[in-house]
């Protein structure tokens, strides 16, 4: 948003958004992950992990989710790793049963609900239609979109359960699209724990609250299915690069640069016009939303 | 035996909060123009903007709004408890806060669950605010 800003102003002519960690060597990555947030050390709670788990667990209460339908966010992702050689987990499968025995780490989320920790890099580079015609690769066009922060720390907030940032930032930018979400051909979705995955799309509106469980179910998200989602594997699968994992993949998508796991024939989907992309940060306190289109 | 998990970082926003913990009394802020009730501590109201600030006892009641077990220990201090629970109660009065309960099977817990205060007394000067199953 902010490269469109500058790009509008004149005050630049290309925008790289990079982003680059060694986040399995490194220790940024593990000191974010398990800092300390306040005094709630003291009380033995630490990081990213728990903050989510935390939500999560007042879904479960709320409405209708739980491992059932994290396990389908987890499995159908992995599929499309299984197809993407640069995914961390290209040549690692992951069945139903191997979803259930993988351990707790803070319950309700066992390991398999938490993204990767990778070393890598993303960037792409954003300009005005114009230039874009010029460049080597197909033009893909920012058509909307929305930023929404409710910010409230973890344990002040009352929106756990949703509806979260991604319900105000998801409208303004299909409204700007001026599309809905039956427009949408593919998701590459903000997936740092896979309940992320599920109170997102249920934020955008894709199913009602609790609905999630019926929604994922038949393969919906995997290749081939009715709404493809994560299309690299996304932060779970494929590698850990902030928002950057999903807004790549989309923009890749669209461009037809994606191999194997590429939209279209080879994948029994439809071949991708739109695809939606959100972002996210701390524990649910900041949301972005875009949304591609080719050409 | 020497306390080894982490202390609170005492400042000037929190002294009094931890002060009655001394006491085992939960102090909170109460906002002296609209009358709301505010954790974690803050100079301001974030409801009125009034700086008007009192404090209040509150009862030490409130319901699980939600919790997690873990499973790892983050910090090695914290193994020796594995499993715990660290959940955010929501006091009768309204204010969420953040804790652990205890004297529990972590498996019976449920969200909206009623929990009562318990005071762990973990150094001479250190008074952590816990909560357990409201005993009926
Ligand atoms: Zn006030």
């Amino acid at each position: 948003m902010h490269a469109v800003g500058v790009l509008e102003a004149g005050l630049c002519k290309y925008v790289l958004i990079s982003y680059g960690h060694s986040g399995r060597w490194g220790e940024g990555m593990l000191r974010m992950l398990l800092g300390r947030n306040g005094d709630d050390a003291v009380f033995g709670h630490f990081g990213a992990s728990a903050g989510y788990a935390m939500a999560a667990r007042r879904a479960m209460h709320e409405f209708n989710t739980g491992p059932e339908t994290w396990e389908k966010i987890a499995v159908g992702q992995r599929k499309w790793a299984n197809l993407n050689p640069r995914a961390m987990m290209y040549d690692r499968k992951m069945t139903t049963a191997d979803y259930y025995s993988s351990p707790w780490v803070v319950e309700p989320f066992r390991l398999a609900d938490n993204c990767l920790v990778a070393d890598g890099g993303r960037a792409c580079i954003v300009t005005t239609v114009e230039r874009a015609r010029d460049l080597r690769h197909p033009v893909v066009t920012i058509m909307g979109l929305g930023m929404h922060s409710p910010s409230a720390d973890l344990a002040g907030s009352r929106y756990m359960a949703g509806p979260t940032g991604a319900r105000a930032a998801g409208k303004a930018a299909l409204d700007m699209a001026g599309i809905g979400l039956d427009a949408v051909d593919a998701c590459e979705i903000y997936d740092c724990f896979t309940y992320t995955v599920e109170i997102t799309l249920q934020d955008y509106g894709f199913f009602r609250p609790g609905e999630g469980r019926d929604w994922f179910a038949g393969g919906t998200i995997e290749p081939g299915g009715r709404m493809p989602v994560n299309t690299s594997g996304g932060l779970l699968s494929e590698a850990y690069q902030m928002g950057l994992t999903p807004l790549t993949e989309g923009v890749m998508q669209l461009m037809g640069r994606c191999g194997d796991r590429q939209l279209g024939p080879k994948t029994n989907n439809k071949t991708p016009e739109i695809i939606l992309c959100s972002d996210n940060g701390g524990i649910l306190q900041s949301h972005a939303c875009y949304i591609l289109r080719k050409g | 035996m020497t306390y080894n998990k982490p202390l609170p970082q005492i400042g000037a926003d929190t002294r009094f909060f931890w002060e009655g913990c001394r006491k085992h009394v939960i102090r909170i802020q109460k906002c002296g123009n609209c009358g709301h009730l505010r954790w974690p501590p803050a100079f301001l109201c974030p409801r009125c903007l009034s700086a008007d600030t009192r404090l209040i006892d509150v009862s030490g009641r409130g319901t699980i709004y939600s919790y997690v077990i873990y499973h790892v220990a983050y910090d090695p201090s914290f193994k020796v408890d594995l499993p715990y629970v660290v959940a955010v109660v929501a006091l009768e009065e309204g204010p969420h806060i953040l804790t652990n309960i205890v004297e529990c099977d972590p498996h019976k817990l449920t969200c909206d669950m009623a929990v009562e205060a318990f005071w762990d007394d973990v150094t001479e000067t250190l008074s952590l605010l816990k909560f357990r199953p409201a005993k009926p």
